[in-house]
């Protein structure tokens, strides 16, 4: 191999299971595309469009996480907070596609096992997680923060973890034992995660703050009155 | 802020973000693929001796020009991982957006007062 690749590359998981998971990613595409459309106007198309090449900007910095290994932003969280997760699943599918298409970043035959990862099971568990905890955090701008943080490191980690089922299925460890790869892999991705976390909670509060009508997970309640309220509690 | 200027703000940013915050990226492999090289000896990005999972892979079926982030007709590295990102940006703008419009057709902001906003 000339260079090395990131998202999984060539030959790494099987010829079944790569298939099986690109069903699994077709199903799962086609199931956004119809329920994206519900929530989609043409007055979100220009954010989406943005989201989406902000993700595939945001990919391309890999920022370090231990010594020798680094992280990028996979943006599933990023995506689900600001457009919802069918929508949010969607724009980091489109980045997946023209990554592996264009820039050879990812095997084509292993755009099922990306997509399954880094834009469904990334983009659901965030958009889950953060849904739970903005029941239970007030709605302010740390709140929100904490909320976009936590949700933004369990996406990270369900998606290495969706290759780690992938590899239990279609892999074969060599070097290290499986056990000990799952965990290093999962473990990784915890750092990974925090970085992941600390950007999506900066970018997307900063968004709240210009135009909370463009957080999905805000879901119209704009943080200024929610801010305005709390104030007048504490007062 | 209005929307169109949040937008062009955030295209601007973009920008800036794939085609010169990038070049200072990280160049060490990330966590995924660290792992897959647990085993292995490498140098300059290269598998030189021992055994592991990415020893196994295959090249990029399609590779291209643009493969890595780069443009392999440039003699200027640097300038060819730039115009990739910025190229990189405005391609995935235009793919997402057209799609994005594509499934949008035809269906209008939905009337203010309605609690689906």
């Amino acid at each position: 191999m000339s260079d090395l690749a990131l998202h999984i590359p060539t030959d790494v998981i099987d010829g079944p299971t790569s298939l099986a998971f690109a069903a699994i990613a077709v199903l799962a595409v086609g199931a956004c595309v119809v329920m994206a459309r519900r929530n989609l106007d043409e007055r979100l198309v220009p954010l989406a469009g943005l989201a989406t090449a902000f993700v595939f900007a945001a990919q391309m910095l890999n920022f370090p996480v231990a010594a020798g290994v680094s992280g990028h932003l996979l943006g599933g969280a990023l995506a689900a907070a600001l457009l919802g997760p069918w929508l949010g699943a969607l724009c980091v599918t489109v980045v997946i596609v023209i990554q592996a298409l264009l820039f050879a970043d990812g095997a084509v035959t292993a755009l099922g096992l990306n997509v399954a990862n880094m834009a469904i099971i990334a983009a659901f568990t965030a958009y889950g997680v953060l849904a739970l905890a903005l029941k239970v955090l007030p709605r302010t701008r740390w709140g929100l923060g904490v909320a976009v943080f936590a949700a933004a490191i369990v996406s990270v980690v369900a998606a290495s973890a969706g290759f780690v089922l992938q590899f239990w299925l279609g892999g074969e460890a060599v070097g290290q034992s499986f056990g000990a790869m799952a965990a290093a892999i999962l473990g990784t991705h915890v750092l990974i995660g925090i970085g992941e976390a600390a950007i999506t909670a900066g970018a997307v509060t900063a968004v709240a703050v210009a135009r909370p009508d463009l957080v999905h997970a805000l879901r119209g309640a704009p943080l200024a009155q929610a801010r305005a309220r709390v104030l007048k509690e504490t007062a | 802020m209005k929307t169109k200027p949040f937008i062009v703000a955030g295209v601007v940013v973009t920008l800036i973000l794939a085609g010169f915050v990038s070049l200072f990226a990280s160049t060490s492999p990330d966590g995924l693929e660290s792992v897959l090289l647990t085993g292995c000896d490498t140098a300059d990005g290269e598998i030189t001796g021992g055994d592991c999972v990415l020893e196994a892979a295959g090249e990029h079926e399609i590779g291209g020009v643009f493969a890595d982030y780069g443009m392999s007709f440039l003699d200027n590295e640097i300038l060819g991982a730039s115009l990739a990102g910025i190229l990189g940006v405005l391609l995935t703008l235009a793919v997402a957006t057209g799609f994005f419009r594509l499934l949008a057709r035809g269906k209008r902001p939905e009337p203010s007062g309605n609690e689906t906003a």
